[in-house]
């Protein structure tokens, strides 16, 4: 509408259009802006070509992070799975006692199965597999206590430690162990590892947002003649700025991709190592890959990152180019 | 149509550009600017495209008063103007076509609705052979031609001139000024700034002449007044 001249049909307002033909012709419009943005892109590869490589990098480290926290967290569950607490028997326990603690720990509802260890059994295991066999051979008593494997029906740490502290309390158990000192040792990395990832994750979006704004800053100031012709013939802010923000997004995209790209040959790269180093553990271990999901909010990560900085660089400097025209 | 009541704008440094200026430029006329370089005849032009704003008085266009518009307004308002420069402002890398269509597509239009207007407007100023040459293809008066059809694509109740016939020849210059006067006879208000004297008094308009910022004179006879 005219600011001056009240009824002067101005723009395509001026042509009577259909709500469903407006609609349509805006997502034209667009898709069309976007697609000459992609264009300029290809038109200026050295510099575009550069800051998407900078993207790329600077998200490789936190994916591969996140990468890395997803697959630790992998291990320790499985290995949480299989939390068994061992009580070791006081040495003057007689069979009665024993078939007694027995069908108290399987009455027990937090217990799902015990397994009994002779001490005689547990000594011939030991001999055997030890390599000190003839040693034992010297020694008249048996040292080694009766054990009771005992497993858990819930096999978290924090349940199979509430049960560990009962079974310590009954009268025939000499030591109740659960060996989930190391796993707690293990999560705690796992978050620590996690945070740390947060953090860089943190910074190097800034650096991202400011590498973005600045490849922006430049394109705006490469292109200030243009600009001021577009403020002389009417044009606004939005309107000039809107091709930037395009690009912003297409820098995004491209650094998100590449990002991908890179992190698909790294664990492919890590694969054999990684299989060298499972294999010494006799573990079924397969490095769990980047999920489908997780592309999609990388690239819309990427995608935002590439937006807001390309914002950041629009709202600052197209507003002070002013038209000197004449 | 354009009316200027005690206009001043001083710049920082204390150079004043223009001193108490008043006039009117009625619907339909056609007025020459003129003056020696430095003698205010820019300012006034940058006063009503808003390019800058006086520093006391008042620009009124259709009867509003330009310092009412905010800076949000301003596209809006020079869309109601048609401008054309000194040193054409055309976009270098773009087509004949894209430079013309240029407001039209900053105001939504597109298809076929746009394609005739252009093609139209370029027409009205000799050029339609040339819709798909890159502007610097174009001998000088050809450029200023593509500036013009540019100015009036989105048929403008105003049209404001900055020297359009500065670095052309006296046939050239000849064209264009009858491109103007065709404007003009279809009821667009044309003001145009030009130190060229020999073409001012062969035109025989009104003519508004400054000197150090001060509006001398305002009538037929003008030229030759500040010699």
């Amino acid at each position: 509408m005219s600011i001056l001249f009240q009824g002067r049909a101005t723009g395509a307002t001026a042509v009577k259009q259909s709500l469903w033909n407006r609609f349509v012709m805006f997502w034209v419009h667009h898709i069309r802006q976007a697609l000459t943005s992609l264009g300029e892109i290809w038109l200026t590869p050295a510099s575009s070509l550069l800051t998407v490589a900078v993207l790329g990098v600077s998200l490789t480290l936190p994916v591969t992070l996140h990468l890395m926290v997803k697959n630790l967290q992998q291990v320790s569950s499985s290995i949480d799975q299989a939390a068994q607490i061992s009580l070791f028997l006081k040495a003057d326990t007689n069979e009665t006692q024993i078939a007694e603690l027995i069908a108290l720990l399987q009455a027990n509802p937090e217990v799902a199965d015990v397994q009994f260890i002779d001490k005689g059994q547990a000594l011939a295991e030991f001999t055997a597999e030890s390599g000190f066999g003839d040693a034992f051979s010297y020694i008249e008593d048996n040292p080694l206590p009766h054990v009771m494997l005992v497993s858990p029906k819930n096999t978290s740490s924090v349940a199979a430690s509430a049960l560990l502290e009962t079974l310590k309390q009954e009268r025939y158990v000499e030591l109740a162990k659960l060996d989930i000192g190391w796993l707690e040792r293990l999560d705690a990395i796992v978050s620590l590892v996690r945070q740390v990832a947060m953090a860089v994750a943190l910074l190097l979006m800034v650096a991202v947002l400011l590498v973005v704004g600045n490849t922006i800053r430049l394109m705006i100031l490469n292109k200030k003649d243009e600009i001021e012709v577009m403020k002389l013939v009417g044009a606004t802010n939005s309107y000039i700025q809107r091709p930037f923000l395009y690009t912003g997004i297409w820098l995004g995209f491209f650094g998100g991709i590449l990002t991908f790209l890179i992190e698909e040959v790294l664990l492919w790269w890590l694969k054999h190592a990684i299989a060298g180093v499972t294999q010494l553990y006799e573990s079924s271990f397969t490095l769990e890959p980047m999920s489908l999901a997780e592309l999609g909010y990388l690239l819309l990560v990427a995608i935002s990152l590439g937006f807001f900085g390309s914002l950041l660089a629009v709202r600052r400097n197209i507003s002070q180019i002013e038209a000197t025209g004449l | 149509m354009l009316r200027f009541e005690q206009v001043t704008k001083s710049y920082s440094g204390g150079f004043v550009a223009l001193d108490r200026v008043s006039f009117h430029l009625e619907k339909g006329e056609m007025a020459f600017l003129t003056g020696h370089s430095g003698a205010g005849k820019s300012t006034l032009l940058k006063l009503i495209s808003l390019i800058e704003r006086p520093t006391t008085g008042k620009v009124f266009i259709n009867g509003v008063d330009l310092s009412r518009v905010n800076r949000g307004q301003v596209p809006y308002v020079r869309r109601d103007i048609g401008m054309i420069f000194q040193n054409h402002k055309l976009l270098m890398n773009h087509s004949v076509f894209d430079n013309v269509a240029l407001p039209l597509v900053i105001e939504g239009f597109s298809g076929k609705d746009m394609t005739k207007r252009v093609h139209a407007a370029l027409d009205k100023v000799g050029l339609l052979d040339k819709v798909r040459c890159l502007p610097h293809t174009l001998s000088g008066g050809e450029q200023q031609r593509v500036g013009i059809a540019r100015a009036v694509v989105n048929r403008p109740p105003l049209l404001l001139a900055d020297e359009p016939t500065g670095n052309l020849d006296p046939d050239l210059s000849k064209d264009i000024m009858n491109v103007f006067e065709a404007f003009n006879q279809v009821g667009v208000s044309v003001l145009i700034a030009s130190h060229d004297l020999s073409l001012l008094a062969r035109m025989r308009y009104r003519t508004l002449t400054l000197k150090n910022g001060r509006m001398i004179n305002d009538g037929l006879t003008s030229y030759g007044a500040d010699e």
